[in-house]
């Protein structure tokens, strides 16, 4: 049982890394903290479904659309809300929150409920390691989550837009003063992040149905991951994927399912009485206490 | 016939609630001038550069370069016309490296216009250019984070990075501030490099005696107001740059 613990500990860990990235990579440049995160994680879902069953579109293109969209729908959020309210924290949180609140809704009200909402796994079949048996889907979500860290480290580190991303995430006056339009980077940030909640729900929802409630558990899993990690640090999201996503399964495991949600909640709590900035966070010690 | 003004500021004021930081300022600066911006602390000097490249909003008035009127421009906007600033409180992008810092401006659009996209080796480049404002190329300074940095390279980095840009017009804020006398001694040989290259320059300087010796003219502000404007003999002399100064009457 110890070895299938750890091994669907693992893919557990991988789908928090997935589903936080996005969100994490969104604050870290603009300094958005995206509410509507969740919300956008079933918008990006829901767009696959529809032109995969509904279009009837092939899957690889359905999912492309659905991803284009999604980043497309980050991009206009930015435009016409976040751009006005940049830097009011407050109105931030709120104004996402209520768009979030408004989609999740909004996908009730035309009938997104029910079984019949699902997508399709990529290969249907599992595989042995050792003792346990896993589905390939499993293994999609760890390759597809390790080739998003990588690719995420790789733009940010290798390319012009990811220099200018690094830029305006540590000094956005600086940013401004070498000719960089730092409002465009903050929408890019946004639609990327977007982007990510989309890829992410596409390769994990195949494991159930697609649950318009599932928006809210997301968000929180993807705040808790941030908080823990520290907010706008890729290496703590990793880190804080791991704890929280062993410590739910373990607990699931050895204690009972409906403890699970308290897991992230527990972890949220924990970091901010031992320290606020998270594991990787950049605060200082002092800063903390002023 | 006088030369067209590079840069020209008209009737520009700034209220920040209650408070008067620019009022009514006029000047004009024409290509190549090294131009002093002084004026006791809180007199509008920083504002004036704020203004100018578009970090606040003029409250009043009209600033042209170029005959364009840039007044409310974007930052970023004005940078990639030509001018670019450095700041008085250093702000390097503090976790990379000092080289990496030169990348950003090196790949920045008013480059891409200046080179037509054709950057080159981008690391030659920023390392050249802080060789140039004095990172010694031996010592691998470059390679540290800018966290890592003394004060006296983080003011050449900030240079540096203005350099980057290749402006028509530099705006210097108080560079020369928490050096040592050698340090700013070797930094004065590079500000008269980028001249004869033909670079327009406005420094804002608390240290007037190296100022003095490189600039062509010296405009003095008091209370958000240009109350003197000549060479440096000449705005010593006024007695309202002696009253500002020493809050006596001349």
């Amino acid at each position: 049982m110890l070895a299938n613990t750890l091994v669907y500990g693992f893919v557990n860990s991988v789908i928090l890394v997935l589903v936080a990235l996005g969100f994490n990579l969104t604050f870290g440049i603009s300094g958005v903290a995206n509410f509507a995160y969740g919300a956008v994680y079933i918008l990006g879902a829901l767009l696959c479904w529809t032109f995969f069953n509904s279009v009837g579109l092939p899957y690889v293109l359905a999912i492309m659309l659905a991803v284009i969209i999604t980043a497309i729908a980050g991009a206009l959020m930015y435009r016409f809300v976040l751009l006005r309210i940049r830097g009011m924290v407050l109105s931030e949180v709120i104004a996402t929150f209520g768009i979030g609140l408004a989609l999740l809704e909004l996908f009730k009200y035309l009938g997104f409920i029910g079984f019949e909402y699902s997508l399709p796994v990529f290969i249907d079949t599992s595989i042995d390691i050792g003792q346990v048996v896993i589905d390939m889907q499993r293994i999609f979500i760890v390759i597809i989550g390790i080739v998003m860290a990588g690719f995420l480290w790789f733009f940010t580190h290798h390319t012009r837009t990811g220099l200018r991303f690094r830029g305006i995430a540590q000094d956005e006056r600086t940013a401004l003063s070498l000719g960089i339009n730092t409002d465009r980077v903050a929408m890019l940030s946004v639609s990327f992040g977007a982007a990510y909640a989309a890829i992410a729900a596409i390769v994990i929802l195949p494991l159930g149905t697609i649950n318009v409630e599932q928006g809210y558990s997301v968000l929180i899993n993807a705040l808790a991951v941030c908080i823990v990690g520290g907010l706008g640090s890729t290496g703590g999201v990793v880190l804080a994927s791991f704890l929280i996503g062993y410590g739910q399964t373990f607990t699931v495991t050895y204690l009972e399912s409906h403890w699970v949600m308290l897991v992230p909640l527990i972890a949220i709590l924990a970091i901010l009485v031992v320290k606020p900035s998270g594991l990787y966070g950049e605060q200082k010690e002092l800063e903390e206490r002023i | 016939m006088s030369p067209s003004p590079l840069l020209r500021i008209f009737g520009l004021s700034k209220n920040f609630g209650g408070v008067q930081a620019i009022n009514d300022l006029s000047m004009e600066l024409v290509e190549g001038e090294l131009l002093g911006l002084i004026g006791p602390n809180g007199s509008g000097k920083t504002t004036a550069v704020n203004l100018i490249t578009g970090f606040v909003k003029p409250t009043e008035g009209e600033i042209t370069f170029r005959d364009r009127d840039i007044t409310g421009w974007a930052p970023y906007k004005i940078v990639r016309l030509g001018i670019a600033r450095t700041f008085q409180m250093v702000k390097p992008f503090y976790q990379l490296p000092a080289y990496k810092n030169m990348i950003i401006p090196l790949y920045s659009p008013r480059v891409k216009q200046m080179t037509g996209g054709k950057y080159g080796d981008r690391d030659a480049k920023a390392l050249d250019l802080l060789e140039e404002v004095g990172f010694e190329r031996d010592a691998f300074v470059a390679y540290k984070a800018a966290s890592a940095l003394p004060q006296g390279y983080l003011k050449r980095l900030e240079l540096a990075k203005a350099i980057a840009l290749n402006p028509d017009l530099m705006i210097l804020d108080e560079l020369f501030s928490g050096l040592s006398l050698a340090e700013v001694a070797s930094i004065v040989p590079i500000i008269e490099k980028l001249r004869q290259e033909g670079k327009t320059i406005i420094m804002i300087e608390h240290r007037l005696k190296e100022l003095f010796r490189i600039a062509d003219r010296i405009v003095v502000l008091n209370f958000g107001e240009k109350i003197a404007e000549g060479t440096s003999d000449e705005v010593m002399e006024s007695d309202a740059v002696k009253k500002a100064y020493l809050g006596a009457e001349a």
